[in-house]
């Protein structure tokens, strides 16, 4: 079942826009053919720049005149990084236009058929994009920074531990960074990290699986003594989704906040940050979202913490780390002293964006404004549930297992797959050579077919080339 | 005749002497003839002018379509283009679409860029050589402000007996926020934690005596000093090396924000022993609206020491996030914080790969160069253009004052003119006619900044006319 909310206006379901459903899947090569010529959604790929197999295997930019191959490569990798919109070029040389052409004036001027705003409202233009993906207001969303520095930011506002309410909850396989952040806070407040960072464990080893209930039994245990829960919404080793707007509730019924990381999740899965409640929230953008590598985050801030009250000072906002880009924008150039922040999650903001990165990210909004998360997570589940039945349909499906949940609802584009150690070392290099790229940690395979650029044929591809590569490596 | 052929004294105990210009020098012929010797006179075709015809336009223009430049003296609020940018970005955008997640480890051996995992680190080395530090002391990370609020949390480390922060009386409002906002979030009182030294009534120069003086006085409730190493407003350049000795010798750590430093002035932030720094790159170092920040820590904070326990390194606390940690480390995503040593142990999310490309772009220029060859021209073309607005006035008929210290010493490329009230709008409208732009600080100051690498005496000469004929019709 795919998650809705009664905020969001879905016209489209799964019957009118996709001529598939999961139970009329085959693994015969033209059934991927057909999919991919019914696609709906089909026009998106034509938007992105799609890396050859010669080139993803390239140790040089330029590649040889004789080179006969430039078949796309089969990329089941934007959970890492996702690929190059044709438009970024574009935009990007329409910026340094800017830049060239007007100095310092870029920051004010708004210039005529310009398909970008002046660098001063870039970063609201583009926070207002996002804020569709999300489910936010726009107000809520800020697009600034990066995902740790953001949190760093983030839970100097609502980590405000005391003694004897100090603790933070976290899951065990949290990715690292958050993990090292979660722990450098507790440290600057002077808490003992052993005692003050509680953790959730999977259920199981293997698949790395989450039980909502043991996260509410956690809380409900630690309740008086938590002083914030992070969490993943799409935890980016199992591929697994966490059920946020079910835990937000259960926190918020024992007065504890929660923030989430949303790194897997934005432009994965659909989101309702506002009307689920969620406290707050930091992304990066070069995931899902396609803006490139390192590229801006951004956070949300749900509108209940954004409000401004001028006549008290400051006591008049919540508490935060400031910086001049988090004035009110009115007056944010009259330089001076006094710290008066904008309303929302733009008063959170530090420091003047890479207006060069803001352009990449709107460059990719736009290509997401072409359509809907609702429509792409359709596409998604039909996509990920497909590279599932292929491979449990393989002879040689005992040498991997996987990890993610059958479930749609449990999962998003990821699937992780654990192997033994020696045959996964194995298998890469030969998914390589055949310009299959996928994510590889330790013993386990990471394969992202993303909705807006990967095809039927790329999945199928890929499963024929892992049975050959593992048929090689049989023992 | 100011001679730029003589030794030009790089070492620090060698004064400046302040160059001083013939009865000739108010012509545009001797302009010329200073133009024809200057010995950065080619660097100025690797920049993007705009012409006069481009910043009174209202549409985007592809640039040099007009020949007839403007007058651009506001490098010291934006930095111009360097045309390698493109090139550059060009690069990084076929590396992205190329090999796409492979970039984080790949180099492609036509590419002056390392990968993407290595270049923060490549960008690092060669700013080193432009604030004096070792290449381990410098991180390429962030934005200034973010870049603060992450070093004050390493170094301002309050006790109820050593709280307060001496600060400029200006500083530019982000570091006011930013420093407010760290007291606050330590639960201390700002107005009584924040010390302002400024300079005496009715002046504008800081002198060094008063900040000793001041820090003398509060040295036992202090816990940090922060100055700007060069002052935005009325661009003194302080003595970051006597400042950061004396407030060493009285046992308080002292950081440096060098926005207006970097790129204009040599600096030696290891021999002077300064403990921390922060930076941007959008202004003397030319990298782009936004443009990735920068920090410097000096090594002996940087240490990170597993002497005691192989398992729990000894490091200076810091809020951290994966990209602190070792190259190794780093991707595999163990729950054990293991700093780099040096500034970069101090990195915490992934860098943006096109704000380094850019940045990297930029760099290839002073990489041309050296800071000691870009003050020369500096000195002397700001020298020229003090002369050229003092010259042929009676001191009692001024219009203006520059508010700037006139000891070359003191100062790095900008002087700062604070015209008598009411004359603002009337210089400001003539320079915009003539293509000139200069930035204005309202109610009375305007700050010109001919930059050695793209600026040449003749523009300093028009600039002169232009300021004659202003406050002539003024009068």
């Amino acid at each position: 079942m795919a998650m809705h909310s009664e905020g969001i206006t879905d016209e489209i379901t799964n019957n009118e826009l996709f001529q598939v459903s999961t139970s009329s899947y085959s693994n015969e090569r033209e059934f991927a053919q057909l999919q991919d010529e019914k696609d709906p959604l089909s026009y998106l790929r034509e938007k992105f720049q799609l890396p050859s197999r010669v080139s993803l295997n390239s140790s040089t930019l330029s590649l040889p005149a004789t080179s006969q191959d430039h078949d796309p490569g089969i990329y089941l990798c934007g959970n890492q990084i996702g690929l190059l919109p044709l438009q970024t070029p574009i935009l990007i040389n329409e910026y340094l236009r800017t830049w060239a052409t007007q100095g310092m004036y870029g920051l004010g001027k708004k210039m005529k058929d310009s398909p970008l705003p002046s660098w001063g409202e870039i970063d609201r233009v583009a926070a207002e994009l996002m804020a569709k993906i999300v489910g936010a207001h726009p107000q809520e969303v800020s697009v600034m920074g990066n995902l740790t520095t953001n949190l760093h930011l983030l839970m100097a506002s609502f980590y405000k531990p005391s003694v004897g309410r100090s603790k933070i909850i976290v899951e065990r396989e949290t990715f690292s960074s958050d993990y090292y952040a979660i722990q450098s806070q507790v440290q600057w407040h002077a808490f003992n990290v052993a005692e003050n960072m509680i953790f959730i464990e999977p259920r199981c080893d293997r698949t790395l699986s989450i039980s909502t209930s043991d996260i509410f039994s956690i809380i409900e245990t630690n309740a008086s003594s938590v002083a914030l829960v992070i969490l993943s919404g799409v935890q980016y080793l199992s591929g697994q989704v966490l059920e946020i707007e079910r835990i937000t509730t259960f926190a918020h019924s024992r007065g504890i906040l929660v923030g989430w990381d949303l790194a897997h999740a934005v432009g994965n899965i659909e989101l309702n940050l506002h009307d689920w409640n969620v406290d707050f929230a930091v992304w990066c953008n070069y995931k899902y979202m396609n803006a490139g590598p390192g590229a801006i985050g951004s956070i949300f801030v749900h509108e209940k913490y954004g409000h401004v009250d001028k006549t008290m000072g400051m006591d008049g906002y919540r508490p935060r780390l400031a910086g001049w880009w988090g004035n009110d924008v009115q007056n944010r150039f009259e330089m001076k002293n006094s710290f008066e922040p904008a309303i929302g999650a733009t008063g959170y903001q530090v420091s003047n964006p890479s207006i060069l990165d803001t352009v990449a990210l709107i460059s990719s909004l736009r290509v997401f404004n072409l359509t809907s998360m609702s429509a792409l997570r359709q596409k998604s589940a039909l996509l990920t549930g497909y590279l599932e039945y292929l491979l449990l349909q393989m002879p040689t499906c005992h040498l991997f297992e996987l990890m993610t949940s059958p479930n749609e609802s449990e999962r998003g584009a990821q699937l992780s797959l654990r192997f033994e150690q020696q045959v996964l070392d194995g298998v890469m290099p030969k998914l390589r050579q055949n310009g299959i790229v996928v994510a590889q940690k330790k013993n386990i395979m990471r394969v992202a077919p993303v909705p807006m650029y990967n095809t039927f044929m790329d999945i199928w591809k890929f499963v024929e080339g892992l049975r050959n590569a593992l048929s090689a490596s049989k023992l | 005749m100011g001679s730029i052929e003589q030794e030009f004294p790089i070492r620090e105990n060698v004064k400046i002497t302040k160059p001083s210009f013939p009865s000739e020098a108010n012509t545009i012929e001797y302009a010329k003839s200073l133009d024809a010797k200057d010995h950065l006179r080619y660097f100025r075709e690797q920049f993007i002018i705009p012409s006069k015809a481009n910043i009174k336009a209202t549409k985007v223009e592809k640039p040099g379509v007009s020949n007839e430049p403007c007058i651009y003296f506001c490098g010291n609020s934006l930095g111009l283009q360097p045309k390698a940018i493109r090139e550059y970005l060009n690069i990084h955008l076929d590396t992205w679409s190329s090999i796409g997640v492979h970039g984080h480890f790949r180099r492609l051996s036509d590419s002056p860029m390392s990968q993407w995992q290595l270049l923060a680190e490549h960008a690092s080395k060669q700013v080193a050589p432009i604030v004096g530090a070792l290449p381990e002391e410098v991180a390429t990370m962030g934005t200034l402000t973010m870049n603060l609020h992450l070093l004050m949390a390493s170094f301002y480390m309050p006790t109820p007996e050593k709280k307060k922060i001496i600060l400029d009386w200006k500083a530019f409002p982000s570091d006011h926020f930013a420093i407010e906002s760290q007291i606050r979030h330590h639960g201390y009182d700002p107005e009584e934690c924040m010390i302002l030294v400024g300079p005496d009534e009715g002046e504008y120069e800081v002198s060094t005596e008063k900040i000793l003086s001041v820090i003398d006085e509060h040295a036992d409730t202090t816990a940090l000093v922060l100055l700007p190493g060069l002052q935005y407003y009325t661009g003194q350049f302080f003595d970051i090396k006597t400042i950061t000795a004396h407030a060493q010798s009285k046992g308080l750590l002292i950081g440096w924000d060098l926005a207006h430093a970097v790129g204009n002035v040599p600096l030696q932030l290891h021999d002077w022993n300064a403990d921390f720094a922060v930076w941007c790159t959008y202004k003397y170092m030319n990298a782009g609206p936004g443009s990735i920040g920068g920090l410097y820590v000096h090594e002996r904070h940087g240490k990170v020491d597993y002497s005691q326990d192989e398992n729990k390194p000894v490091f200076r606390h810091r809020l951290a996030g994966w990209y602190g940690g070792d190259q190794v480390g780093r991707m595999n995503m163990e729950n054990k914080f293991r700093p780099s040593p040096g500034a970069s142990g101090f990195q915490v999310s992934t860098t943006s790969a096109s704000d380094l490309a850019s940045l990297c772009g930029a760099l290839s220029v002073f990489n041309q160069t050296s800071m000691s060859a870009i003050r020369k021209k500096s000195v002397h073309l700001t020298a020229y253009l003090e002369h050229l607005l003092l010259s042929d006035t009676e001191s009692s008929t001024h219009a203006f004052q520059i508010i700037t210290p006139s000891n070359p010493e003191a100062r790095g490329t900008q002087l700062s003119v604070k015209l008598k009230p009411g004359r603002l709008d009337t210089l400001s409208d003539m320079l915009e006619e003539a293509g000139i732009v200069a930035d204005k600080r309202r109610p009375d100051v305007i700050r010109v900044a001919p930059v050695p690498l793209y600026n040449t005496y003749e523009e300093a000469w028009n600039f002169g006319q232009i300021f004659k004929a202003a406050l002539a019709k003024c009068e």
